[in-house]
């Protein structure tokens, strides 16, 4: 019982593909083919919302982000032949959504001073975290975000300039590793690490802003931070 | 300051958040996070970032359209490749 339970996936598919190749012709390519386009389908469809959810923030409009999704689906359907069953489908997905919004859609969009952003410094980015705000302000900060409306935060992300943005949402909504999202974006390491980085420390600028504006955030007497630098 | 191993910790905090250090160093930080309170402090508004950007934007759903236009367009490029 032991063995036949264990020898039984392995050798299933081989009476399968014995059967296939006794009556070949393109009537067995058209139905492996066909598998092929139900499994996408099965698979890749369902990360449609999160696809969608991702082109918008890439996109920041609803008409591209439609289009870029599908777009990418249509190009993740013609290459799925080339997708390794397996492997991660999500990230394969990702990439090429990715490296569509960056070729194509960016083009039309482009911000005008992206290319430059990147060889600012830190201070020059404006907005920077005070690294003196007292340790108090900085545990109101964690309570404060904890607090942040949706839309609030949404609206930040989408100020933060595009290249960073990407590097934000890929690595902390979707917590791909910084391998992946350097596949992704084709770039080092070492430049998703930096984008990252200033990505989050102008979101967390631009929320502590919001929070003490709105005053989920206090600016307490002595220590409102944003005094020491800015 | 530099000395106690705050600057060290302040470095890697981001990456130690992503899960990207090995873990050696992971297990440095946390160490240091549990003898520092101004660093696990700051650890935290870290962790506060990403749950309050992931829960912002999770959720999204695709309008009810974009599934029908995904499978036409699929259609097509199949219809255009099978001849």
């Amino acid at each position: 019982m032991q063995t036949v339970l264990t020898r039984g996936p392995s050798w299933a598919p081989e009476t399968t593909r014995h059967a296939a190749a006794d009556t070949l012709d393109w009537a067995v390519m058209t139905a492996a083919t066909d598998d092929l386009d139900v499994l996408f389908e099965q698979q890749a469809l369902p990360y449609m919302d999160q696809l969608y959810g991702a082109a918008l923030r890439m996109t920041r409009n609803r008409t591209d982000a439609q289009d870029l999704v599908q777009e990418t689906f249509v190009k993740g359907f013609a290459a799925f032949r080339q997708f390794k069953q397996g492997t991660n489908l999500k990230a394969w997905l990702y990439r090429i959504l990715t490296n569509t919004f960056i070729n194509t859609y960016r083009k039309k969009q482009r911000e005008p001073f992206q290319g430059t952003l990147e060889d600012l410094e830190d201070w020059q980015l404006g907005g920077a975290v005070s690294r003196t705000a007292a340790s108090s302000t900085r545990s109101a900060e964690a309570e404060a975000l904890d607090h942040l409306p949706d839309g609030a935060v949404k609206d930040a992300l989408q100020e933060v300039p595009e290249d960073f943005r990407l590097a934000v949402y890929l690595a902390d909504v979707e917590g791909f590793s910084y391998q992946e999202i350097a596949d992704m974006m084709n770039t080092p390491i070492g430049t998703v690490m930096s984008r990252l980085h200033r990505g989050r420390r102008l979101l967390r600028a631009r929320l502590s802003d919001y929070a003490r504006d709105r005053g989920y955030l206090s600016a307490a007497p002595g220590v409102h931070d944003s005094g020491s630098i800015a | 300051m530099s000395d106690c191993g705050c600057q060290k910790a302040r470095e890697d905090l981001e990456e130690y958040l992503h899960h990207e250090l090995c873990k050696e160093d992971a297990a440095d930080i946390r160490e240091h996070l549990q003898s520092c309170p101004d660093c696990a402090r700051e650890h935290r508004v870290g962790v506060a970032l990403t749950d309050t950007v992931r829960r912002a934007c999770r959720d999204e759903a695709a309008p009810e359209e974009l599934r029908a236009q995904v499978l036409t367009a699929i259609r097509t490029f199949q219809a255009s490749h099978t001849l």
